[in-house]
């Protein structure tokens, strides 16, 4: 079997093809759960970036009166929250919620309903968050949130209560995702797939999944303890009652510092998937890439404390945060060294794919060296709350995080939609965003250096920080524009583009063995996996380039599928039914979540509590009759009951 | 068709209940536990604080054991239930231990 | 409730168990997921109050007061807590004895030891309000601070130390005297066992809809596995309970 002989398959969707809401709304297919975070959470790309483009033409000029403080202080906490909770989480998880399972072989999720209860719980909880631009103002407190300028008496309103509840909704969102990748990759592997076989997208996934569900919490009873501050007269974080403002710091950042290798793992894996293809060659030192996810993730938990360094810890806890900081760095730079050995002596096709994979590996280097300075306390006293953070973070988290999804997407675009992307309009979009991106956040290393603070929505003229400011807001605008090529390249391409094979770019893994897009089950025959290229080693059973170590135990069986809803077989499969339960599930959180914000009758008033109350019940009416529904739905399609 | 999803696995079938009896003497041992907990505390003042401490903390963690040793099945039952409990415990335990300390007169500007 | 996708056997069911490529039901890893998640979740509840405990009995000793003022001392019996902790342990062993019971298919056995356990669990319930209520009434609440009522003796120890009104407060109304002492003790204290009793509350209705469904199809193969994802979650939540009656009432 070789790539050139594939056939094209019609599964291509056309656009005249009508939409069909009950099929997207009830669904619990991993395919369409993913196309639906994906979009969601690009939608909120566009919204974050406007955000930031705001706050660009506010400092663009010293003294500026574009934005009032209150609102650039709104739109600073809210460009954060958005990109961090609404963007980059979302992403990873949808494009990890489509092709993990194809990765693996399996037909779907361990617990499909689940899957979807998880996205549409995190449009509610988006919702929220956006729903108090609308309602007196959006938290302004900044993405952390630290106390006890979160207290009400310094942020009345209901601003920062709409933050808690809506994150609150989202958080839960992401714990029960977690908990579903982590069985998912654990128990639903195609026979013979070993957990040293597995892909290194679905490691970094496994591993990012157990990360989040030990991280969260915290941040969960972090946040209650600040609801109750505000809203039952608690005093957690309210030192002048007794409280510790500091306690919230301590409790956001270690969620917090876990939070960002949750943002940047599963694109490392995905960094991982793309350079061996485009190569031609494995990855090298696979284990050595793989575990050093799993120390990340370890370490990722003992160095919090490094966004703290000016609170005045002492020696011992400094000294003790300030090493294990240093220390990821040893981890991450295995990563780094393992890719560019991957690369060395391949076959390299310059595709945007792996533009953007070279791009995310040079600007992520930049962002760590800039990190390793930040771990060292002293020289962090300078330069923490300044520009040079604000540098550091825009180029782990967007000439990572970024780049690296947009590595991902031209990768998967063709199997996730049955079109190829415009590989020119594609490189040009490249090159614009990698310097559009260096122009924007280069010199706010100089600002930082220079003692630009953050979070300052103007700053006097004869700073000295004027020209590196105009020069910034101008590679924002080139930014939004490469951004701008990017969706134009995807509507034409989903119009017209090129249609796609299984097999588009003569990949290594299992979701390419089936159709692009694939029909609702995935594989007609669960694949027989015998090495950790199942795939190459079907199509090269010859091929030297090994790292296999005894991993291959046997020739791969595997054969390209071209199977579809109506192929002979097909009918037998039987996938979980279309259910609104979930979706009706997380509205009715969503509804009680929003009575909850105006719980608190003394703020507001008898008739607010009343209408508070309401909701909080139809919320919980809404949320019985699903969880009822939902029982009745597993019992239909289970699977101990013989049915189908 | 590989029905991969339904293969019966040794690990499940290996695990025997144990009879109810058993069950009995656990809880009766959780009984003496708690029970031995309140009496350590009634007469705190015998011992030093110290003692105090480790009395309890072993006593708390004699009962912990075994209620997820036994109650809950996690011995005898597949690894991966003891990976998946063990790490978030170990992590839960640093933490306590860690935020005590700093919170403590350890840590702060004077030292 | 369905441990796969797409599953394509035709029509019998099934009494072996559904395991994956680990080997385990995909329910039942789920679960202890989610239960070693919760442990974190619990484990900031009770250094959030061991931290601010600490605060409050470090400034009391400073002051001299800590006999006296002491809010674990003055406010948690030892009598009531013990009660409760026994009762909630009993559950656990009668959760067992109920999954026990469904593993030998003595479903009536089951429905007394399933029945046994929801009746424990609504008592443990039923006793924290009672124990609640009781504080509120003596003066400790979701509050930064709490105002313990004081015998006539004790106020006058503590009128004779003299101590700064901003760290206790002491006030007479005739008989009766308190003392205001600024802590979050009742806080912390009201939110950890307040969402250790809401996790209790939703376990007893989760064994109730368990009872139920087994009353109505006993002959269900998946009834020992519900009855055992149940009962997990119903042994964690004693779990915690062991931590807490130990770290917050004991030491």
């Amino acid at each position: 079997m070789a790539i050139a002989e594939q056939k094209l398959t019609s599964t291509a969707p056309t656009t005249s093809e009508s939409f069909q809401w009950r099929s997207w709304l009830a669904t619990v297919d991993h395919k369409k759960i993913g196309i639906i975070y994906i979009i969601s959470a690009f939608v909120f790309f566009i919204i974050g970036g406007i955000e930031a483009m705001l706050m660009r033409v506010q400092l663009g000029t010293p003294n500026n009166t574009f934005l009032s403080a209150d609102l650039y202080n709104q739109l600073f906490t809210m460009h954060a929250t958005t990109m961090v909770f609404l963007v980059v989480m979302p992403m990873n998880v949808g494009i990890g919620n489509y092709v993990v399972p194809l990765m693996i072989g399996a037909r779907d999720m361990a617990f499909p309903r689940l899957n979807a209860f998880s996205v549409w719980l995190f449009l509610g909880g988006g919702f929220l968050l956006y729903l108090s631009f609308l309602t007196g103002g959006a938290t302004n407190v900044g993405w952390f949130a630290y106390a006890p300028l979160t207290q009400t008496q310094f942020s009345p309103g209901q601003g920062v209560d709409y933050w808690i509840l809506g994150l609150g909704l989202t958080g839960v969102a992401s714990i029960a995702g977690a908990l579903n990748f982590i069985v998912t990759v654990l128990n639903m592997r195609a026979p013979g797939m070993t957990i040293n076989r597995m892909p290194l997208f679905v490691w970094m996934n496994l591993v990012v999944s157990f990360i989040l569900i030990f991280a969260f919490p915290t941040f969960t009873v972090a946040s209650i303890q600040l609801l109750f501050d505000r809203q039952f007269g608690a005093a957690f974080f309210n030192p002048a009652l007794g409280g510790d403002a500091v306690l919230w710091q301590h409790l956001f950042w270690f969620f917090g510092h876990p939070e960002v290798y949750i943002l940047i793992l599963p694109v490392m894996g995905m960094i991982s998937e793309v350079l061996p293809v485009y190569s031609r060659k494995p990855i090298f030192g696979y284990s050595f890439v793989a575990f050093s996810g799993v120390g990340i993730g370890f370490l990722g938990f003992i160095v919090w404390a490094h966004h703290m360094f000016g609170t005045g810890m002492g020696p011992l806890a400094n000294g003790f945060f300030a090493a294990a900081s240093m220390v990821i760095a040893i981890p991450t730079g295995v990563k780094i060294f393992n890719w560019i050995a991957t690369m060395w002596g391949g076959d390299v096709r310059l595709t945007t794919a792996m533009l953007y994979a070279i791009g995310f590996i040079s600007m992520f280097i930049i962002g760590g060296i800039s990190g390793i300075t930040l771990a060292s306390p002293p020289i962090d006293l300078q330069q923490t709350d300044s520009y040079y953070v604000v540098a550091h973070f825009h180029y782990v988290l967007f000439g990572g995080s970024i780049l690296g999804l947009f590595a991902g997407a031209f990768y998967w675009f063709p199997k996730m939609t049955g079109r190829m992307l415009n590989e020119m309009l594609g490189k040009v979009q490249f090159w614009l965003m990698l310097i559009s991106m260096n122009v924007t956040f280069f010199p706010m290393h100089f600002l930082g250096t220079e003692g630009m603070p953050r979070r300052i929505y103007t700053y006097e003229s004869g700073m000295g920080w004027e020209m590196w400011n105009f020069i910034e807001t101008i590679g924002t605008f080139f930014l939004a524009f490469s951004v701008l090529l990017f969706i134009y390249n995807v509507l034409v391409s989903l119009r017209s583009g090129e249609v796609a094979s299984n097999d588009p770019w003569d990949a290594a893994t299992l979701e390419w063995v089936v159709p692009s897009p694939p029909p609702s089950y995935n594989f007609l025959h669960i694949p027989q996996v015998t090495s950790r290229r199942p795939l190459w080693d079907a199509k090269y059973p010859h091929s030297t380039a090994d790292d296999h170590h005894g991993e291959k135990s046997a020739p791969s069986q595997i054969r390209y599928e071209y199977s579809h809803e109506d192929s002979p077989g097909a009918k037998e499969i039987h996938m979980p039914t279309l259910t609104y339960m979930p979706m009706v599930l997380s509205s009715g959180l969503t509804v009680a979540a929003l009575g909850f914000i105006y719980i608190n009758q003394a703020i507001l008033g008898l008739p607010m509590r009343v209408a508070s109350y309401v909701f909080i019940a139809i919320g919980f009416v809404m949320v019985f009759y699903a969880i009822r529904g939902w029982v009745l739905d597993s019992r239909r399609d289970s699977p101990y009951l013989g049915h189908h | 068709m590989a029905d991969h999803d339904t293969a019966v696995s040794h690990h499940e079938e290996h695990h025997e209940a144990h009879g109810t009896g058993f069950y009995w003497q656990v809880g009766g041992v959780l009984a003496v536990v708690t029970a031995a907990e309140v009496a350590a505390f009634v007469y705190r003042d015998l011992f030093g604080h110290v003692t105090f401490l480790i009395l309890l903390f072993s006593l708390m963690f004699a009962k912990g054991i075994g209620v997820v040793l036994y109650f809950m099945h996690l011995r005898g039952d597949a690894r991966i239930f003891q990976f998946v409990f063990i790490v978030p415990f170990t992590l839960a335990v640093s933490m306590v231990l860690a935020f005590l300390v700093l919170f403590s007169h350890h840590v702060g500007i004077a030292g | 409730m369905s441990s796969s996708a797409g599953h394509t056997h035709h029509g019998e069911a099934h009494q072996k168990p559904l395991v994956g490529s680990m080997g385990v039901d995909s329910r039942k890893l789920g679960l202890w997921a989610f239960i070693g998640s919760e442990t974190l979740f619990f484990a900031t509840l009770i250094l959030t109050h061991l931290i601010f405990y600490a605060r409050t009995t470090n400034t009391l000793s400073s002051v001299g007061a800590l006999e006296l003022l002491d809010p674990r001392l003055g406010y948690l019996a030892i009598e009531l807590t013990t009660v409760l902790a026994t009762l909630l342990l009993a559950s656990s062993l009668t959760m067992v004895l109920a999954l026990a019971a469904s593993k030998a298919r003595d479903w009536k056995r089951f429905r007394f030891w399933q029945l046994a356990t929801i009746l424990l669990g609504a008592s443990f319930v039923g006793g924290q309000i009672y124990e609640f209520i009781h504080l509120y009434h003596e003066g400790l609440k979701l509050a930064p601070a709490y105002e313990m009522h004081l015998s006539h003796e004790a106020y006058k120890a503590l009128s004779a130390l003299n101590i700064d009104p901003s760290i206790v407060r002491l006030k007479e109304a005739g008989e009766h005297a308190t003392a205001l002492v600024p802590s979050l003790f009742g806080v912390t204290f009201f939110v950890m066992t307040g969402f250790h009793g809401l996790h209790v509350t939703i376990g007893i209705i989760w064994l109730i809809a368990i009872y139920v469904k087994v009353l109505r199809f006993p002959e269900s193969p998946e009834n020992p596995m519900d009855i055992e994802l149940g009962g997990l979650y119903w042994h964690f939540v004693d779990l915690v309970w062991v931590a807490i009656f130990t770290l917050i009432y004991l030491i």
